[in-house]
């Protein structure tokens, strides 16, 4: 099958060089996926697309109207013969049980080993928080406690890595600013600083920008700054 | 012109009927797939996180909002699922990391009337677009053969247009760069 046409995205650029770029990388093959995912996909597919058997049994029996008393004979059809008939789904019920406990146990050892009194021990619990802080506002803000006060730079800062996903939303955003305008350590400093060049929007890169200007920031940092935002603009 | 659309089958996926989700697939599994083997410049793991990113889509359906379009969110549950990916490699390794994949992806099929010349051109920057950090590689891919719009590429990087604009301004200056660093001349020359 032919590549599709690049897009119309408007581009501009006052660099012709870019235009020519942008035109070149239009003319890029691109790889074809193999049958092999085809088959995966329809396969999941159809396991996650198999009803309840209770929808199963009311098509059986021709119930599918709605209305309470449809639904509530399919409830005790349901009930009457769930114990026989559908070990599967009851399996399916602890399974999904198992995994909710499972979810809420790997939190909890995340949160502990934010709290542990051992660096290496914190540090390994950063690892494991970067995996699910972006679906966990708890996790996060344990995350955010340990980018501002940990003990050790080295968790300071890989929780400071870990949030960077985070830069963008609100709160979390603004609390990573300000642990940047209050760093004192060129080490922290120079995470945050990495994070905002990173992942920054316009106004985060005004602030660091701003930061840099009036000397908040140790000066060879403020050198990289100053040649990370010249190379962008470029 | 299509009969149905992304958002409206979406939605009854949401409500229930997960055949539709094959219409879905049928439409942009290609564009994901190649999204992720961009990203990820291994075939193999291209097509797990692809398989990933459909059944994500499922998990997911009843929380599409039609304030966007179906192909912004959906590439936007691509790129979380690639970031997934690309951090597990940043912590256990890659141990069949191919790296000089891109070039083997792309400049095998360069046509015939190509000049070497041309060719090996194309084929700095493929390496050029796979040196860069991925979220320049991403916004650039996605802006190149994915999004007509800025509005909709922002949904897509989950961020404002404005924010779009500049990243794609910055990754096309990272990426002249890095094409003339490895050329040895830039691109118009």
């Amino acid at each position: 099958m032919p590549d599709k046409k690049p897009t119309s995205l408007p581009f501009d650029s006052d660099e012709p060089a870019d235009h020519k770029l942008w035109s070149a990388l239009g003319e890029l093959s691109r790889g074809e996926p193999s049958d092999r995912l085809r088959r995966r996909f329809y396969s999941g597919l159809h396991e996650a697309g198999r009803r309840p058997w209770t929808q199963r049994l009311g098509q059986w029996l021709g119930l599918q109207a709605g209305g309470w008393v449809t639904a509530a004979a399919c409830l005790l059809l349901g009930f009457g013969f769930a114990q026989v008939i559908d070990r599967p789904t009851a399996e399916t019920l602890k399974l999904v049980a198992i995994e909710e406990t499972m979810v809420r146990l790997q939190r909890e050892l995340i949160l502990d080993r934010l709290q542990d009194a051992s660096a290496s021990t914190r540090l390994k619990g950063v690892v494991d928080a970067s995996e699910v802080v972006a679906h966990d506002p708890q996790v996060a803000r344990a995350l955010l406690d340990r980018a501002a006060q940990d003990a050790s730079l080295s968790v300071r800062s890989a929780a400071i890595d870990a949030l960077g996903s985070q830069l963008g939303s609100g709160e979390i955003g603004a609390e990573l600013m300000r642990l940047l305008q209050g760093a004192q350590s060129p080490i922290v400093q120079l995470a945050l600083v990495d994070l905002v060049l990173r992942n920054g929007d316009g106004e985060q890169i005004r602030q660091l920008q701003s930061l840099a200007d009036s000397g908040a920031l140790h000066p060879d940092l403020v050198r990289h700054v100053n040649n990370a935002l010249r190379s962008q603009s470029i | 012109m299509q009969a149905v659309s992304d958002e409206q089958l979406i939605q009854w996926v949401a409500n229930g009927d997960a055949s539709c989700l094959g219409t879905l697939f049928e439409r942009h599994h290609r564009a994901v797939y190649q999204f992720c083997l961009q990203m990820t410049r291994n075939p193999g793991y291209a097509e797990d996180v692809a398989q990933d990113v459909f059944l994500k889509v499922l998990k997911a359906a009843k929380g599409f909002r039609n304030d966007g379009t179906f192909k912004g969110w959906m590439f936007n549950i691509a790129r979380n699922a690639t970031y997934d990916y690309l951090r597990q490699v940043k912590r256990h390794g890659d141990p069949q990391s191919p790296d000089d994949y891109p070039e083997a992806l792309h400049v095998d099929e360069c046509t015939a009337e190509q000049s070497a010349e041309g060719q090996q051109r194309m084929s700095n920057l493929i390496r050029a677009l796979a040196s860069l950090p991925a979220h320049f590689q991403e916004v650039i891919w996605l802006g190149r053969f994915e999004f007509d719009s800025f509005e909709e590429l922002a949904q897509a990087l989950d961020c404002k247009q404005g924010t779009a604009r500049v990243r794609m301004h910055r990754a096309m200056k990272q990426l002249n760069l890095a094409f003339t660093d490895i050329n040895g001349a830039p691109f118009d020359a």
